[in-house]
């Protein structure tokens, strides 16, 4: 139990809030001026004070300065603000006892601010935090944050290219972050659209413009204006929507839909697939104007196999973010963290992030050991093995006929759903098991 | 200070002032959800609902003296 000292000035928010923190288990003072706070502090010590920053008699400051004043002092200072500007400026001029809250506050805030305990693994894991949210200290990753670094400077535009659950979005994050730019981060799925609702999720439309259309929107290249536009999976906008993506990336103005006016645009936008170059270029999905306009700075995010001693560094980080939302100790031991790290994770790290949390659900909350599955296994994992059967240097026959076994191992035997599956005719696999021989019937 | 940086000064005055009411309505809903997750006695919960409808109207008011206060600018 903490004795804590309420210090603001609005009653109303007093009253409930003292009714909160006593709910949480702690002793409660209130007083609505500078002056009852020194009052208090003259006969009481107290381990937490929750202080406004202004106060009718003076800034909440004042207080602080007096109880610094005082070596001996061990009391925790939690500033609430009305302006989230005040948080940068106190986060130089306050030491390590004293932290903030910006109104509006919820209970959660305060259950925080109270339990610092629980708190701390939290901080020392924003050490190992590059540009506040990506983990990983390999050389691939290195490489990466230069790359985010130098892009950062610029004005850019960045696509993301890397298998699916590298974290395409987070690295959006990350340049958006970098970029200290003033507006928002507004992210899209062009996969997740229809063909019909993708031109008005872009680039807005004006009220009455198709049925449905009750009142005025605005696309994600306005509502990203001086910020970034993250649009994931670029590559599945219908190439028929291409060309008017291309229009505004060119012209840096945009017409929403049934609209006539042209507005100005001014948003770096980073773009991500998970596919190759290659498959860009043989698929023809994406048009070549629009890739070289998305794709002024390309930037290849690493399969987590690539970069396996980051895998400890990431497990614990998401144990760790487990264990703060939980309220829990569990910990890996050096086996576990070496058996997460020789396994491939086909679905990468949102993969890794995935066992880790089921590990967490299945272990037993009266140890601290976390009770790791015995296997891994996925179906991104039979992807991969089965892949992994082909390389470079088998003939075509071989590769033909090895196929036609798993398939026929598959479906049981059965050559009608193998052929369909094949996507041959049940004769032309019956000719094709003849000519092998060896496993025919 | 230029006329400007006094107009943006009010603006945050104004702003700040508005969150006063946001934070009790904040704060109000967590104990309705408090009250409602432990079985607490519902009177808590409807002082709490009561005061959360006050603030909202505060707040509506304080956004309204906003909006005024910026058309005033642009005459």
């Amino acid at each position: 139990m903490l004795k804590v000292l309420l210090v603001d000035d609005d009653s109303e928010f007093t009253d409930v809030a003292y009714q909160i923190i006593e709910f949480l288990g702690h002793e409660v003072s209130v007083a609505g001026t500078l002056k009852e706070a020194k009052q208090w502090l003259e006969h009481q010590q107290f381990d937490h004070i929750l202080l406004d920053f202004m106060l009718p008699d003076g800034s909440g400051l004042h207080l602080i300065d007096e109880l610094k004043s005082n070596s001996e002092n061990e009391t925790f200072i939690t500033l609430i603000t009305g302006h989230p500007s005040v948080k940068g400026m106190l986060a130089g001029l306050c030491g390590p006892k004293v932290n903030y809250l910006v109104k509006p506050i919820q209970r959660e805030d305060i259950e925080q601010v109270l339990n610092r305990k629980s708190k701390k693994p939290t901080k020392k894991n924003h050490k190992a935090l590059h540009f506040g949210c990506l983990i990983g200290e390999s050389a691939p990753m290195q490489e990466l944050y230069l790359m985010i670094e130098r892009v950062a400077k610029t004005s850019a535009n960045v696509m993301l290219m890397g298998e699916s659950g590298v974290g395409k979005e987070v690295v959006a994050q990350a340049i958006h972050s970098a970029s200290e730019c003033d507006g928002p981060l507004v992210a899209t799925n062009c996969g997740a659209l229809s063909k019909e609702l993708i031109g008005s999720e872009l680039f807005g439309h004006e009220k009455g413009a198709f049925t449905g259309a009750v009142g005025r929107k605005d696309g994600v290249f306005e509502r990203a204006e001086h910020g970034t536009l993250f649009l994931d999976e670029v590559t599945e906008m219908p190439i028929d929507m291409q060309p008017n993506l291309l229009r505004v990336l060119e012209s840096k103005r945009v017409t929403r839909l049934g609209g006539t006016k042209e507005i100005d645009v001014n948003c770096r936008v980073v773009s991500a697939t998970n596919r190759s170059i290659q498959d860009l270029a043989e698929s023809k999905m994406l048009r070549e104007d629009v890739y070289f306009r998305l794709a002024v700075f390309p930037i290849d995010i690493p399969p987590l196999r690539k970069r396996k001693e980051d895998i400890p560094l990431l497990a614990k980080a998401f144990l760790d973010e487990l264990n703060s939302e939980n309220g829990t100790s569990f910990a890996w031991n050096e086996s576990q963290l070496s058996r997460l790290s020789d396994y491939s994770w086909p679905g990468n790290v949102r993969e890794l992030r995935h066992t880790v949390h089921r590990a967490f659900i299945m272990s037993d909350p009266d140890t601290s050991t976390v009770d790791l599955p015995s296997s891994f296994a996925s179906p991104f994992a039979t992807k991969q093995s089965a892949s992994n059967q082909i390389s470079a240097g088998q003939t075509i026959e071989n590769v033909e006929k090895e196929l036609i076994r798993a398939t026929l191992e598959k479906v049981d035997g059965s050559k009608t759903l193998a052929a369909e599956m094949l996507g041959i005719s049940t004769k032309t696999l019956y000719n094709r098991l003849h000519a092998y021989g060896d496993f025919a019937e | 200070m230029t006329l400007e940086d006094d107009g943006n000064s009010n603006l945050r005055t104004m702003i700040h002032d508005a969150r006063g009411p946001l934070n009790r309505i904040s704060m109000n809903a967590e104990l309705v959800k408090l009250v409602l997750e432990n079985d607490m006695p519902r009177e808590k919960a409807i002082e709490a609902l009561n005061k959360i409808i006050v603030a909202c109207q505060d707040c509506s008011e304080k956004l309204q003296s906003i909006s005024d206060s910026q058309k005033n600018s642009d005459v």
